[in-house]
């Protein structure tokens, strides 16, 4: 009896706590990130860019153009080496890729003017719908030869004209680094 | 030859030339010494801490929790309860966490609660342990472990008791309990040097009598009976964690930020450090800027004096014209002159910096824990004086022309 008390004591409690945490992401339209760990041949990349930027909406999509959009823009986040193009003689492969569309639930009012210009009553409408949506992709690769791993080329820049910047940071052996890459000059040199 | 004329002609006038000289020579120094001071800052500054995948600490920013729990400076960060740290503790992908308390000083420097694993993981200068010069590490709830800077200046040695101080300003003492120093790190050339280190219990020990932040008037408990209280922590300010593997890093991170029941903050210290840098980068390059200016402006300072000196020298040039010196070889010896004196300028400033350096070094790193080494010229100051040498070539060229010019006209006329 005291157990089951307790546990329906939990299972009600669990919804009010749930509602009591509530914390968002940062969101920059315009700026992915890139993180980038490398432990001997073992490369884990993972890769976060606002809606605005893949695919240029981040309402909830329900025309047949914006699902075909999103389609799309998954299937090329799968293909990370088309993306950030790593030197040939590090011979990389994927082993593992898996990209997403995420909504945020939690949404509250829209500090950002800059990302929407359609007008008020559009404005609205799609805040009440949806928050801010993100792309995540995850990425493992093996590399034959890490230590060629000396530069990065972002052809991402090319796949989504309205990606702007990506920041990008690099775990190796020798401690962590942060970069950014912009579109002007989407080479990353990881040569010191 | 000619430069022999130049030399004496310099010798000559000795007094003008030896201030411009020193004037190049501040310069020089100073443009040296600031250089120095900002690879100098970077180089220690990244040099704290290594080895380390994330420090997490209560949310605030990278920069913010990073000097906090690193490097002790600006304002202190919210404290982690004692739940969130054993959580964190228990993941798999964490290889090794060390919890660290800080709140507390002994006169001015910091005394920080942590566990023996601080020893073990903390490492600094890429890679470097910590080491017990006398003593050893403590094992008692009243041991302490003092860094080198603590224990030369308040003159500790090993088996000294000492008494630790409530919050940073010692108005309040915790007198009844006196800690005792079993022992003395090596000197690091890091905040540690400045640190009383001590068990995360003995912190709680510290405020047994203590209730929100003054002492129970009348009441003092025994350290015996301290010792056979629970002194679990209730709190910490931040922990220092190393993965499993590199690859997990991220998920952890994330899974820290994202952590629900305390807003959390996980940071990568590398890359916390190149924000700060990012920031102090700045002001570094106006720094470099003005001085920089500073020796533009000596420079230009010389050839002024060349111009003046043109005048009372009029006489001269036109008896070196007369005796057949060519315009060519009274342009050069202008110059020649101006190469000399900015030369000299320069080495002198040289040997300015090192003295200076040899000043400063100990007082800068006592003070602000910058350690500046003393190394012979790098590449780049032998740049910055073959720089100087021929920027002041350049600049004599403006009143060395007008020399070459005017020198026969203008001398041999009489004038009244």
């Amino acid at each position: 009896m005291k157990i089951a008390f307790s546990l329906i004591a939990l299972v009600a409690a669990m919804p009010a706590t749930a509602e009591e945490s509530r914390q968002l992401d940062a969101h920059e339209h315009g700026v992915g990130t890139l993180n980038i760990a490398i432990e001997g041949t073992n490369v884990a990349m993972e890769f976060h860019a606002p809606g605005a930027d893949i695919v240029g909406f981040e309402y909830a999509a329900e025309s047949d153009t914006d699902l075909a959009a999103i389609d799309a823009a998954v299937a090329i986040l799968g293909a990370p080496l088309e993306l950030f193009v790593l030197p040939d003689a590090a011979s990389c492969s994927v082993v593992d890729a898996q990209a997403e569309l995420e909504g945020e639930d939690e949404h509250d009012d829209h500090a950002e003017d800059d990302h929407n210009d359609a007008g008020d009553e559009d404005h609205e409408d799609h805040a009440d719908e949806a928050g801010h949506t993100e792309f995540h992709a995850e990425y493992i690769l093996t590399c034959d030869s890490p230590d060629a791993l000396t530069g990065i080329t972002f052809a991402y820049f090319e796949a989504f004209p309205n990606a702007q910047e990506v920041e990008v940071q690099i775990i190796t052996a020798t401690g962590a680094q942060a970069f950014e890459v912009e579109r002007d000059a989407p080479v990353l040199n990881l040569e010191r | 030859m000619i430069l022999r004329l130049s030399i004496a002609s310099l010798f000559a006038r000795a007094l003008t030339v030896g201030m411009t000289v020193l004037a190049i020579a501040l310069s020089v120094a100073l443009f040296l010494g600031v250089e120095k001071v900002r690879t100098g800052a970077k180089a220690s500054f990244a040099d704290t801490i290594s080895g380390t995948d994330l420090i997490v600490g209560a949310r605030s920013g990278s920069v913010q929790l990073l000097l906090y729990s690193v490097f002790r400076i600006g304002n202190a960060t919210n404290n982690v309860t004692w739940e969130s740290y054993q959580d964190i503790a228990s993941r798999s992908d964490v290889e090794w966490i060390v919890p660290i308390s800080l709140g507390d000083s002994h006169r001015q420097f910091r005394v920080m609660g942590t566990t023996t694993a601080f020893f073990e993981h903390y490492k600094y200068r890429q890679g470097r342990s910590l080491a017990v010069s006398d003593g050893a590490i403590m094992d008692d709830l009243f041991d302490t472990v003092i860094g080198a800077d603590v224990a030369a200046t308040l003159g500790y040695s090993v088996g000294d008791p000492i008494v630790v101080a409530h919050g940073l300003a010692s108005f309040s003492e915790h007198k009844d309990q006196p800690f005792r120093v079993s022992g003395i790190l090596e000197k690091t050339g890091t905040p540690v040097d400045r640190t009383v280190i001590v068990s995360l219990e003995a912190i709680e020990a510290i405020h047994v009598d203590w209730q929100s932040g003054a002492q129970v008037p009348g009441q003092s408990t025994p350290a015996d009976v301290i010792r056979q209280m629970e002194l679990t922590p209730t709190a910490i300010t931040a922990a220092l964690v190393g993965v499993e593997s590199p690859l997990q890093t991220f998920a952890l991170q994330r899974a820290i930020n994202e952590y629900d029941e305390e807003p959390l903050l996980a940071i990568l210290p590398g890359v916390a450090l190149q924000e700060l840098w990012g920031i102090v980068g700045i002001a570094e390059t106006a720094l470099l800027a003005v001085s920089a200016m500073v020796v533009v402006t000596a420079l230009i300072g010389m050839m002024a004096t060349i111009f003046s000196s043109l005048n009372e020298r009029r006489r001269e040039m036109a008896i070196f014209r007369a005796m057949g010196a060519r315009p060519l070889t009274i342009l050069s010896m202008l110059v020649l002159e101006a190469m000399v004196m900015a030369a000299v300028g320069a080495l002198l400033g040289m040997i300015i910096l090192y003295v200076g350096l040899f000043i400063a070094q100990p007082i800068l790193d006592s003070a602000f824990g910058l350690w500046l080494p003393i190394d012979a010229p790098s590449l780049r100051e032998v740049w910055v004086i073959l720089a100087v040498i021929c920027a002041g070539a350049i600049v004599s060229m403006v009143p060395a022309f007008r020399a070459y010019r005017m020198s026969v006209a203008d001398g041999m006329m009489v004038k009244t």
